[in-house]
């Protein structure tokens, strides 16, 4: 087996919390903290270190506004990010394929 | 990474994607406003006694076109709010869900309503009314229901139960009638009653639960 796609894989990404955020960030232009930490069921400390990790990375933007009067935190990819989620899925595509070409 | 872990993170990815791409505007006022109108429109059709098939079948199309119409105005009111297109993935995914099963609803609807033109003025008798008005309200009552189980899938909570209790209120009802005999039953009245109970006061109770939750929510 090809072990290429393996090495190839984003570190950052590929922790199991990352990849939840990222993968629903993929899917919307952008989610509010809030809503996150519900899908996803994580508190709010977990949340925030896993989405400090994306930013510092590069991977993901935080806008900071109002709404009703109440600070709100949404997040969403920045094209590095996107392109970065394609290429992870693009990779895990490929070893799942290695095992069919078989 | 072996492969089969991939294609488990791979169905999860996908998961994730679905779960955020689910309806996500608030759903309550929506409930609330096509309870009152339901509520409204069953006491409306009881005191003004709409309750020839035709009248009664005619006057219930128009409150469900009246409330469509509401609420798509409403669902607008708040994409604008919140500077989004109005017709966006999620909300595409429910208009598809529902549309089916609203569809037939409308077509029994009309299909009653063109029977009953057919026939002379001294035929549309309240004499006649009892299959039309005994069974209408039911099957309208289980298509409504099935129509929120579909869409319930693409929103955040509550709507397949929802869903349920007019599936299973409607059968019951059936099979209820059934045992007594649909003879005994006084489809004038009962039809009113129950687009009151069902189309008011249960998009009410469900509203005002929405209310709080997502007031819970947002605090």
């Amino acid at each position: 087996m090809n072990p290429t796609p393996f090495l190839q894989l984003d570190r950052v990404i590929h922790e199991k919390g990352r990849l939840a955020i990222m993968s629903m960030l993929a899917a919307s232009p952008e989610l509010a903290f809030t809503e996150m930490r519900d899908l996803l069921n994580m508190t709010d400390g977990n949340l925030t270190t896993h989405i400090r990790t994306l930013q510092e990375a590069g991977y993901v933007a935080i806008a900071k506004s109002y709404q009703n009067n109440r600070p709100l935190t949404t997040c969403s990819l920045t094209p590095a990010g996107r392109k970065a989620f394609a290429d992870y899925v693009n990779l895990l595509e490929q070893i799942v394929q290695q095992t069919k070409g078989k | 990474m072996q492969p089969d872990r991939a294609a488990e993170h791979l169905e999860v990815i996908r998961t994730l994607m679905e779960r955020s791409a689910v309806y996500r505007r608030a759903l309550a006022p929506v409930m609330t406003l096509a309870g009152v109108l339901g509520t409204a429109a069953a006491a409306a059709g009881w005191l003004l006694h709409f309750e020839t098939p035709l009248v009664f079948t005619g006057f219930w199309l128009c409150v469900g076109f009246l409330t469509a119409i509401s609420a798509f105005l409403l669902i607008r009111q708040q994409a604008l709010k919140q500077k989004e297109d109005f017709l966006t993935p999620p909300t595409r995914r429910i208009i598809h869900a529902l549309l089916p099963s609203l569809l037939v609803g409308l077509i029994l609807g009309i299909v009653i309503v063109a029977i009953e033109l057919k026939k002379p003025a001294s035929a549309r008798s309240i004499v006649d009314a009892g299959i039309d008005l005994t069974w209408l309200p039911l099957i309208w009552i289980v298509l409504y229901g099935c129509a929120l189980h579909a869409a319930g899938f693409f929103t955040p909570r509550g709507l397949r139960l929802f869903g349920w209790a007019f599936v299973l209120g409607g059968c019951t009802l059936f099979i209820y009638w059934a045992l007594i005999g649909f003879d005994s039953v006084r489809p004038q009245r009962n039809g009113h009653v129950l687009m009151g109970l069902f189309f008011g006061v249960l998009h009410l109770a469900y509203g005002t639960y929405l209310s709080v939750t997502e007031r819970k929510n947002a605090a």
